[in-house]
């Protein structure tokens, strides 16, 4: 079994200010739209504008925040790269499939179709950090994020002594929002079904050892395409840990307002959680395959600040402490994923 | 600390243009025959005009081989790693559900992308193919697979442009050393797709003839298509009783170049730091290698680069051990290509083989290494075997002999 890891920095661009160092989900800025871009940081601040010309949106919304993990563990530089990304480089692919398809035969500008490659966010930061270890990219639908946690956790079990930056990233497609449409992805306005679909970026710095100002660490991590029995599948995961229900003081649902698909966490909570505190997430931060990375961003910071913002407070049971909080999500009724903070 | 668990390959499956299962690969292989032709089945203007590794299987029969109904939604790439992954399976004589923890871990560069680009205008046009819509993301075919196989548990993909199955195979050994697991299915597929044959054609360095690995006048790849996994499993007498594996996976090792986003630095940093890397773990020392199965997709960057890696890991040209690139056989096939070439190196260790560098005439200038032009039997104990893909990622495998 893997060991836990501790996360001692981390930086998030999302549909929410969550760049800016002091925010912590007091405010909310709502949106009319679906899909909703990300709010955008002044990315000059911590990338040269030579090489910010160069980059796509994935590419800057991972190295930007890459960088505040970095800023924030106090680290100039780490061993490995371990990213997920469910649909990569979208706008880029986008683009090449256009031009194939308006002048294929004619000389092509290659530039989006190196740009459009699944790894060009983790090779982004390898080479502005000029990081030469490990680097690799997962794009596993909503289990992107988890199979790079995961993978960090077996990282750094095998190197105990080194660091990482781990993350999910995932953009925005043009025409990919008309196929979404067509495909009943997407909430309509007052539909009670469907997602509102979102962007963003979140990295953080990991290792296997506390350290003076961890912000809290990553215990455990499994994800299932599609479990029998979703509250089997929580039990022998807590189980696995040597813990039980009782033993969690919250947990952070991936409730998104599709009615589709929501009933899971209705019955979860119901039957696993009914007296814990629940938060929710993706109501302010929108859905994209690695949105859950923002979401144990947030949890980190509820761990490190040992307070809940009351408006993501689901059932209205208020935490007696913050120890320790586990976080569920699944998308269209796949990939369901665990993963289990603690302070 | 205690010895690593041993990961031994009890099973492999192939599909590539030199074969639709891994015997007709080692017989094509063994007569030099490759499966370079002007593209015919797939829709482009370069069809009959640039060279590819097509397989002559056409999609819906490959729906029928597999079972699968024709109203379903299955892209090429997953159709290939089907026959791949069952292959794999049913040499490898696993029991999916007999409670060990058993693993899919799959690799792509672009999905669904042949369907995505075959419809994109369509899907808004017409309802006949939006089923499809579903199937672009990178993930859907290791999670279609495991559904259609019957793999119970973890599924993941990897995305890292050429090295990708490589890094699958990597994974499934650590996650079985890092008792994640007790077996994996790991490999990569591709189907060709306009994106990737006009993406290196954009970027010039898709040949106008067949590819030339290590040669001075080579002139870029061709690309192929191609599916292959293997079965790892955790080589104690729980998990494989009775069974002689049919190699064992001993090393492995993953480093960035973080030199160019395209190009290697061109004395191949990140190809010494994976090759370095994956004797390192495998405790074998570069004398010991008995062949290399190089990337060597025949562009000027990569093969000059990985040769001058090479020569700095053996440390002179007459140290190097017997090498060559199989690119010219299947064509380069991107995400399979690590896959296909474990399988290759695998079948190198069983039948104590190396295989043949096609095309090749005239050493490079300024390296002057020569590659392996006809296959040769000799002893071979060790084989590495190097995958580098775009983003610097570059990884190497080392595969040894049963017996060890």
């Amino acid at each position: 079994m893997t060991k836990p890891i501790y996360i001692h920095g981390g930086g998030c661009i999302s549909i929410q200010p969550t760049f800016q160092p002091d925010y912590f989900f007091d405010t909310f800025h709502s949106y009319a739209s679906n899909p909703v871009p990300a709010l955008e940081p002044d990315y000059k601040s911590l990338i040269p504008p030579l090489q910010l010309r160069r980059m796509n949106k994935s590419m800057r919304m991972a190295l930007f925040t890459a960088r505040q993990a970095l800023l924030q563990a106090g680290r100039e530089n780490v061993d490995g790269v371990i990213v997920g990304s469910g649909l990569g480089c979208l706008r880029d692919s986008e683009r090449f499939v256009e031009a194939i398809l308006a002048e294929e035969g004619q000389p092509l500008n290659p530039t989006p179709f190196i740009q459009s490659t699944h790894n060009m966010a983790a090779a982004t930061i390898a080479l502005s950090l000029g990081c030469k270890g490990y680097n690799m990219t997962y794009v596993n639908n909503a289990s992107s994020f988890e199979s790079a946690l995961l993978d960090t956790l077996v990282y750094l079990m095998e190197h105990p002594d080194r660091s990482v930056l781990v993350g999910g990233v995932d953009e925005l497609g043009d025409r990919t929002t008309l196929f979404w449409e067509l495909a009943d992805y997407l909430k309509k306005d007052g539909s009670d079904t469907g997602e509102t679909a979102a962007e963003g970026a979140s990295f953080f710095v990991a290792s296997a050892e506390r350290g003076e100002s961890a912000l809290g660490k990553v215990t455990a991590v499994e994800c299932c395409v599609q479990p029998h029995d979703v509250e089997d599948f929580i039990r022998g995961f807590l189980r696995r840990q040597g813990l039980g229900v009782d033993d969690l003081d919250a947990v952070l649902l991936g409730v998104n307002g599709d009615g589709r698909y929501d009933a899971v966490y209705e019955s979860v909570a119901r039957r696993c959680f009914p007296r814990l505190p629940q938060m929710v997430f993706k109501p302010i931060l929108g859905e994209y395959d690695t949105v859950t990375a923002a979401g144990v961003f947030l949890t980190l910071q509820v761990l490190a600040r040992q307070s809940l913002p009351p408006a993501l407070l689901y059932n209205g049971i208020h935490p007696a402490r913050l120890q320790r909080i586990l976080v569920y999500t699944q998308r269209r009724g796949r990939n369901h994923g665990l993963i289990l903070l603690e302070q | 600390m205690n010895s690593p668990t041993p990961i031994a390959v009890t099973g492999m499956g192939a599909v590539s243009a030199i074969g639709e299962n891994v015997a007709a690969h080692l017989d094509s292989l063994s007569r030099c025959e490759h499966g370079i032709r002007p593209i015919s089945n797939m829709d482009t203007c370069h069809r009959g005009r640039l060279l590819a590794g097509e397989i002559r299987v056409p999609d819906d029969e490959l729906y029928r081989r597999l079972g699968i109904s024709p109203g379903e939604a299955y892209t090429r790439s997953t159709l290939l790693a089907g026959l791949a992954a069952r292959e794999a399976i049913v040499q490898a004589g696993i029991d999916l559900h007999d409670g060990h923890r058993t693993g899919f871990i799959s690799a792509t560069t672009v999905g669904g992308m042949d369907a995505t680009e075959r419809h994109y205008d369509n899907y808004l046009s017409s309802p006949a193919y939006r089923h499809f819509i579903p199937t672009h993301p990178g993930g859907v075919a290791a999670e279609q697979l495991a559904g259609l196989l019957g793999v119970p548990g973890m599924v993941t993909t990897i995305s890292t442009a050429c090295s990708s199955a490589a890094n699958a195979i990597m994974l499934g050994a650590r996650m079985i050393r890092a008792g994640v697991l007790d077996r994996a299915i790991v490999g990569g597929t591709d189907c060709l797709s306009r994106f990737t044959i006009n993406g290196f054609n954009a970027l010039m360095i898709y040949a106008d003839d067949h590819c030339r690995p290590f040669d001075e006048h080579r002139k870029g790849l061709n690309l192929g298509e191609a599916a292959a996994y293997l079965v790892l499993e955790a080589a104690e007498r729980e998990v494989a009783p009775m069974r002689v594996p049919l190699a064992y996976l001993t090393g492995y090792g993953n480093a960035n170049d973080a030199f160019h986003q395209t190009a290697s630095s061109e004395h191949g940093e990140g190809a010494y730091l994976a090759m370095e890397q994956a004797l390192h773990v495998a405790g074998v020392a570069p004398a010991e290698v008995g062949y290399i199965n190089a990337h060597g997709t025949a562009t000027p960057n990569n093969d000059l680069a990985e040769g001058h890696a090479l020569l700095r890991l053996f440390g002179r040209k007459d140290d190097l051990p017997p090498f060559s690139s199989t690119k010219a056989f299947t064509g380069h096939t991107l995400a399979a290509a690590g896959a296909v070439e474990a399988v290759f190196s695998v079948l190198a260790l069983q039948h104590q083989l190396a295989f043949a560098n096609l095309n090749f005439s005239e050493p490079i200038a300024g390296l002057d290494i020569v590659p392996l032009t006809q296959p040769e039997n000799r002893k071979i104990d060790h084989v590495l075997s190097n995958s580098f893909g775009f983003g610097g990622n570059c990884t190497a495998l080392l595969f040894s002999k049963a017996h060890d």
